[in-house]
């Protein structure tokens, strides 16, 4: 749920812009990654985490880049959005240290762990995990939507359902309009 | 060694001491409890806990979500302090595990060679590798190493019980294919397990698969996944052909349900299989059984004692009788500081029941590590495993993995034939957890894709892609992701071997085990054929094949300093392999009629020693390709009728 955060936490409206973010980067619906009812409360758990690792300043400028581009005219789609502040047109390794924490972004919604963005490693190099972030991280990270699936050990599935096809993509909470 | 336990008279404290509340110790122990005998188990790890959430929380949070990932004393669980494995010299029961597989004695319970695998030749010139890497795992904890059990639970075929008299190779066992179909029933009951004897009607053609008449498994089947349709339908009339005298004669392939340890329909108060894809490490609703639910059975009974955090450490011996159990009893105190003292029990009856390993360990401790029950020299020889070849592919339409019980079905009808004169027979397994077993998936692959790497080699591109054209990428990857594992049957061969280590002992001052451990040419040549079998059938099925033959099991920053090849891989007639352990630790005492060439008898008692009995995969003589619990199972109920009937009951 929508709070007014304690003395010092992120804004509702931050939160807000990071799930809007969140959601074109993961390309899922931003009301799938923060629920007006929202138990697990994921969106400020890793907004959290994140500041915690690469510094207010870098998140704050994340952000700011997001805004710039959502309130672009004419407006871009969340793929276009996506796509730039991830610059996937750079050269891979070429990329800035800011589309370097958007990719830690997707990581951690996808997989529910951290991966130090290379800019911040000893060899520069991407993919060193440092820690899942918490066990319902884990339970409900992303990719395992994106195969039409769950996480491994967490099936809210019931008895003989791997023996059909599964539910279509659009019913695990990715984005299908093509926009915000 | 003071007797903390004793009585201070002649009068055996228990009818039947146990060491090891796994699946053999825990089921003789539920039989003998039932009959109303006085049963203490020594179990060397912690207790089994009163729910199994907090093993639960330790999987979510595990890095590497290994095996022996959700379990105490350890490995997984990395969190802040990445890749502190702990030392196995400092805590009181290290255990083998996949993240110390070719590590160094700090970091590997097991004691063996650091190297990949060295290609040579016998000296009668037949072909060998030598100092592999021993591949297969298990824990010391109340439930045993099956916690983490797949749950697949075929038969034995006729033939594997006589693979000399048959096909002129290695030992027959001592037991009667009739007799094992009727102890394989009780396991069945036992386990719960879900199968429909007419599904396997095929295979009594293709490999000899019969059951009793009439007889029914105590569950219907559970149910194929998508991956088993859709490889069923890719290998519709496919064959392979017979080798070398075998010319003309074609192997059918085909697919068919495998048997399941886990419940179709609600069976002794357990649910239903929800398809959690995690039979190993965890089953998080205890849909598939485990020893812990026998070990409350046996507790039930009001018989049984269980003696957690007890270490035996000496089998004592007068003559030909085991007279006592020597362990230590080990905690920490409020400072962390590992504490032990030494104890005694005396039973009328001992049974070794540590799994394969640790069973050869403590008997070659015991008797001031002179050894006990191993006047045959066979103690901790013959150490075999499903080796195991994994291949995998992408098939060229959806199948959805990362669904269902880790493996529903597999193909079964390359299990026996002529050619296991010559090479290693196989069944093939296949997976329904997309690449995860084969490269960390579905990690790596959204790495790849999110940050440009090719860790997977879907990515060669490469790209680096975010929303909608991300999730369609890895969508349509992940989805068509399959793989086959396939377990090998392993040669028994005398140098692959356990032994005891007195330069590396852990926390309480015991030597750790030793592992010499290599192929000969008959596991050799079943991996070459093994290979050549999964790209046949992948390109029937119109997959595309992206078997990796190396592949680095352990942190690359860590190990093995830039060597191009690592543990499990070896070279074979000039092609990579790399060999997994399936989990199959076997053959360290095994059976017999021979005293001179076997361990036990068919009862798994010990030639030997009269009151001592040594059960568990160790005893079995050959290894097939069926999955082992099964059989140690129908085993331990064979030695449970025959401590009974010497206790007089």
């Amino acid at each position: 749920m929508t709070t007014t955060p304690s003395t010092g936490g992120p804004s509702d409206s931050v939160l807000q812009d990071f799930a809007d973010m969140s959601a074109a980067l993961t390309g899922f619906q931003s009301s799938f990654l923060r629920p007006f009812l929202d138990p697990t409360n994921l969106s400020e758990v890793f907004y959290n985490f994140a500041v915690a690792q690469v510094g207010q300043t870098a998140m704050d400028n994340l952000l700011a880049a997001f805004r710039s581009r959502k309130s672009q005219t004419p407006p871009l789609t969340a793929q276009q959005i996506a796509d730039s502040l991830l610059e996937v047109t750079t050269p891979t390794g070429k990329e800035s240290n800011q589309a370097q924490l958007a990719q830690a972004v997707i990581l951690m919604w996808y997989l529910g762990s951290w991966y130090t963005p290379a800019y911040q490693t000893a060899n520069k190099q991407p993919g060193q995990v440092l820690q899942v972030i918490s066990s319902q991280a884990y339970t409900k990270s992303l990719v395992w939507n994106v195969a039409q699936a769950h996480p491994m050990g967490f099936s809210a599935f019931t008895f003989g359902y791997w023996s059909q096809p599964p539910a279509g993509l659009a019913t695990f909470g990715v984005n299908t309009g093509g926009g915000q | 060694m003071s007797n903390g336990n004793g009585n201070g008279s002649d009068t055996p404290q228990y009818d039947v001491v146990i060491v090891g509340a796994g699946v053999s110790g825990n089921l003789i122990a539920k039989q003998l409890g039932l009959a109303g005998k006085k049963v203490l188990i020594l179990e060397a790890g912690p207790a089994v806990p009163d729910s199994r959430e907090q093993y639960m929380e330790n999987f979510y949070l595990a890095l590497a979500k290994t095996p022996e990932s959700p379990y105490p004393s350890l490995a997984g669980r990395i969190g802040p302090g990445v890749g502190t494995l702990p030392n196995p010299s400092e805590i009181p029961t290290p255990r083998a595990t996949v993240l110390s597989i070719g590590a160094p004695p700090d970091v590997s319970h097991l004691i063996q060679s650091e190297t990949a695998g060295v290609s040579g030749t016998t000296p009668d010139n037949q072909p060998e590798v030598r100092q592999l890497q021993f591949s297969s795992t298990y824990d010391r904890i109340g439930g045993g190493t099956a916690w983490h059990w797949l749950g697949s639970v075929p038969r034995l075929v006729p033939h594997d019980l006589t693979m000399k008299t048959t096909y002129g190779v290695f030992y027959d066992w001592p037991i009667e294919y009739s007799e094992m179909q009727t102890l394989w029933g009780l396991a069945e009951s036992e386990i719960g397990v879900a199968a429909s004897v007419t599904q396997q009607v095929p295979l009594q053609a293709a490999i000899g698969m019969v059951y009793p008449p009439g007889y029914e498994y105590p569950m219907g089947p559970i149910p194929s996944s998508v991956v088993d349709q859709t490889v069923s339908n890719g290998v519709s009339g496919m064959s392979v052909p017979g080798e070398g005298s075998e010319g003309g004669k074609e192997y059918s392939v085909f697919v068919t349900n495998t048997p399941a340890g886990r419940n179709s329909e609600p069976y002794q108060d357990r649910r239903v299989c929800a398809g959690n894809t995690n039979c190993i490490p965890i089953c998080p609703i205890q849909a598939k059984w485990d020893p812990t639910v026998t070990l409350g059975d046996a507790l039930n009974t009001g018989n049984v004692t269980v003696s957690y955090q007890s270490v035996a450490v000496n089998i004592a011996v007068d003559g030909n009788n085991v007279t006592q159990v020597d362990y230590l009893k080990w905690s920490y105190d409020d400072k962390g500081n590992l504490q032990s003292t030494p104890a005694s029990v005396t039973g009328k009856i001992y049974v070794s029941a540590c799994h394969a390993i640790e069973n050869a360990k403590l008997l070659l401790l015991s008797n001031d590590q002179k050894g006990i029950a191993n006047k045959s020299d066979q103690v901790g020889r013959n150490l075999m495993d499903h080796v195991l070849y994994l291949a995998w592919a992408l098939a060229p339409s959806q199948v959805w993995g990362y669904r269902g019980p880790l493996a529903t079905g597999g193909i079964e009808s390359l299990r026996d034939g002529e050619f296991r004169t010559n090479r290693a027979a196989f069944r093939m397994e296949i997976g329904n957890e997309g690449w995860n077993f084969a490269c960390g998936d579905p990690y790596t692959t959204t790495l790849d894709f999110v940050t440009g790497s090719n860790g997977s080699q879907l990515n060669s591109g490469p790209t680096r892609l975010g929303g909608t054209a991300l999730v369609n990428t890895l969508n349509d990857r992940l989805t068509r992701q399959f793989r086959f594992g396939l377990l090998l049957e392993q040669a028994p061969q005398a140098d692959n071997r356990v032994t005891i280590d007195q330069n590396n002992t852990d926390g309480l001052k015991i030597p750790r085990p030793h592992v010499d451990y290599g192929f000969d040419k008959y596991t050799l040549e079943g991996f070459r054929v093994a290979a050549e079998t999964c790209s046949a059938i992948f390109q029937q099925m119109g997959a595309q094949e992206f078997t990796q033959p190396t592949v680095n099991p352990y942190p690359k920053d860590k190990y093995p300093d830039g060597k191009t090849m690592g543990p499990g891989d070896f070279n074979y007639e000039k092609k990579m392999y790399h060999m997994y352990g399936a989990g199959h630790i076997m053959g360290t005492h095994r059976m017999g009629t021979d005293p001179c060439t076997s361990v036990v008898d068919a009862t798994q008692k010990s030639h030997d020693v009269q009151n001592l009995w040594i059960v568990g995969s160790g005893s079995f003589p050959t290894v097939a390709t069926a999955n082992p619990t099964l059989t140690i199972m129908a085993l331990a109920f064979k030695s449970a009728e025959a401590i009974k009937a010497a206790l007089g009951a």
